[in-house]
């Protein structure tokens, strides 16, 4: 099966590295270049700072692990979702802006393509994995908002990809579909 | 009828008598804050909440196995 993570940041970067193990083929899709303030948060090491995320997550994971992965860096975006998410057994969206979350949700409710979406509050305290069946993208409450890229976060966002990789391994094995909210009170899967 | 979940400076808090589910999201917003304010969702207690304390906030109603749901929770609008 083939399952494609659309943004490796935050919670794309770990989920990655947290589903390396899986027997799955990774398709890492993220246009963004690897900042120093992303060592912080995201699964980064330094010699990556300056290159693609997609790219570098790719060659983490290959030279640390062994894991062969596929790496596209580049814009999700309305004239190439079908060659990205093209074939996909499941689409994991760790996207950070409801644009581009939206493009996902067209293109998988129309394809009937499996897809978990994994979303974090700004203040760091709230986290969703969700099904698509049940999910509606939220935007900013301002544009620009602050996200969690001084680090403070990093605890809570290793708590929610732990969750988002767990799901997605039961889905790979028997299918199985549950929600979960994340809270700094637990996880509640439904 | 519906159980209302609350999450609130990242608590996550169930009001454990059930809810109309056809509640309008506004007044969800208003019972919120005086439960909070009240006391009686336990550990989630805060006396001068603001009035506005959820004007952001998203309201998900959900079918679980369990019964209806209705959650108030942060926005989500992070991940990469």
């Amino acid at each position: 099966m083939r399952v494609v993570i659309c943004g490796v940041g935050a919670l794309g970067s770990a989920v990655a590295m947290a589903c390396r193990n899986l027997d799955v083929s990774l398709r890492l899709v993220d246009f963004d270049r690897v900042e120093s303030k992303n060592l912080r948060s995201q699964a980064f090491v330094k010699q990556s700072v300056g290159k693609n995320k997609a790219q570098a997550l790719k060659m983490q994971l290959q030279n640390f692990y062994g894991v062969k992965v596929e790496a596209k860096g580049v814009r999700l975006a309305a004239g190439n979702v079908a060659e990205l998410l093209g074939g996909a057994g499941l689409v994991l969206d760790c996207f950070d802006n409801a644009a581009s979350r939206q493009l996902i949700c067209d293109y998988v409710r129309e394809h009937a393509t499996p897809c978990l979406h994994g979303a974090l509050s700004a203040d760091g305290t709230y986290g969703m994995v969700r099904w698509d069946v049940a999910f509606t993208p939220d935007a900013e409450d301002a544009p620009g908002q602050p996200t969690c890229e001084n680090g403070d976060h990093l605890p809570f966002i290793g708590i929610v990809s732990s969750v988002l990789a767990r799901t997605v391994s039961e889905f790979v094995q028997d299918g199985a579909q549950l929600n979960a909210m994340v809270s700094l009170s637990g996880v509640q899967r439904s | 009828m519906a159980i209302l979940n609350i999450t609130y400076n990242g608590l996550s808090v169930d009001y454990k008598a059930n809810v109309a589910d056809n509640m309008r999201d506004p007044d969800i917003r208003r019972t919120a804050v005086e439960l909070i304010r009240s006391g009686q969702l336990r550990g989630l207690h805060i006396a001068h909440l603001p009035e506005d304390a959820f004007r952001d906030y998203v309201v998900d109603r959900l079918p679980t196995a369990g019964g209806a749901r209705i959650y108030l929770r942060p926005k989500v609008p992070f991940g990469s």
